[in-house]
């Protein structure tokens, strides 16, 4: 392929690597296993980069990709590790004197997530990146409604988590 | 307010200690080959199609010094093998339409059907080699011994006498519990082999299906 489309590719996957970070943060439970999807995600999104025609936005398209390696192609088991780190993620928060309450109820929320299962984690992730219904209903190829339903259901069982 | 979100609101300023990559590492990710599922699915497609015509083309050659070509009859034999590698190039052609079609960036659900397609054919393709094999093996059993002139002077000794069709249903009977063994080992090795690489996304796809109930 050719260098200018390389570099072109490297620009858009650079300045939104973040996405791909948040979905490996999600889906994994070590620094390495996080390493090690992040390079299968910019694989495919990579071979896939050619039939990219600019229809939607690069984003868009990431999403699409991104979550389809976590969820469908990537091999490696995530019930291997039994220590989760994702104390790690940290939130900025503006306002000093609510920060450490703030923190703590963030904190509980992202772990209650990383107990949904592949399919709640995708919508979720969707849902926080601010995707309306219809776009999480295209991407997980699921009716509207139906996504809809889940997503409440999957708020209940978020609510249940953290209040046993 | 929601939990999630309160989540929402914060949720574009959460870091970790997960480094970004520059642009020089990104480039370097490019060059890796990937380890996804799709990568194995054609791996162990390619080993099964080369394994049975290889495994033909053996026996060709073992019958061909043998002469169980003429003791079967030519006819049966060619014919049984032209309809072999007829039915396996359309498998090939069947896969390779399939395979061609997972694409990463279509939606989720219509994604892991594609993936589920292709391993379909797989199997189906596994069944018929067994299912040929089988019959195949059980026909020309009976036609050589018919012919071969070692069981014809077996058969002619006075002790075999009144016993010719109890020898024929025996020869049948051991050929079908060897297949029925080899069929029995070849569901498990693939049970295994494809148990371990698509039990998650089976799972998965099976959630995704029961949302839509």
């Amino acid at each position: 392929m050719s260098k200018q489309l390389e570099e072109e590719f490297i620009k858009q996957l650079d300045e939104n690597q973040n996405i791909v970070h948040k979905i490996c943060r999600l889906y994994t439970n070590d620094q390495h296993a996080h390493k090690d999807l992040f390079q299968e995600v910019t694989v495919q999104l990579w071979r896939a980069y050619p039939k990219f025609r600019g229809d939607s936005k690069f984003s868009t398209w990431m999403y699409r990709v991104a979550l389809n390696t976590a969820i469908t192609l990537y091999r490696k088991s995530t019930r291997r590790v039994t220590t989760q780190d994702y104390e790690s993620v940290q939130f900025k928060i503006e306002d000093q004197n609510e920060e450490d309450e703030q923190m703590e109820q963030l904190t509980l929320l992202y772990g209650a997530v990383k107990q949904l299962n592949d399919i709640e984690k995708a919508l979720v992730f969707l849902y926080l990146e601010d995707k309306n219904y219809r776009e999480i209903a295209e991407t997980m190829g699921i009716s509207e409604v139906n996504a809809r339903v889940k997503m409440n259901r999957i708020k209940t069982k978020l609510t249940n988590i953290i209040n046993p | 307010m929601d939990q999630l979100d309160i989540l929402k609101q914060n949720w574009q300023s959460q870091t970790d200690n997960s480094p970004r990559f520059t642009k020089e590492q990104l480039t370097g990710l490019l060059a890796r080959t990937s380890s996804g599922i799709v990568k194995w699915l054609l791996i162990i497609a390619m080993i099964e199609f080369v394994v049975f015509i290889v495994l033909g083309l053996v026996s060709h050659i073992a019958n061909q010094e043998n002469h169980t070509i003429e003791m079967m009859g030519a006819p049966f034999y060619y014919g049984s093998m032209i309809f072999h590698y007829v039915v396996i190039i359309t498998f090939i052609y069947v896969f390779y339409s399939n395979y061609k079609h997972i694409s990463i960036s279509q939606p989720t659900s219509s994604l892991m059907n594609k993936i589920l397609k292709t391993r379909r054919t797989m199997k189906w393709y596994i069944w018929y080699n067994l299912t040929y094999m089988m019959l195949v093996g059980m026909i020309a059993t009976v036609l050589v011994i018919r012919n071969d002139p070692k069981v014809t002077e077996l058969l002619a000794s006075p002790e075999m006498a009144g016993h010719e069709t109890a020898f024929y249903l025996m020869a049948l009977g051991a050929s079908f519990i060897v297949f029925l063994i080899i069929c029995v080992v070849m569901y498990l090795i693939y049970q295994l082999i494809y148990g371990i690489l698509l039990r998650k996304l089976q799972r998965n796809y099976n959630e995704l299906k029961r949302m839509e109930i």
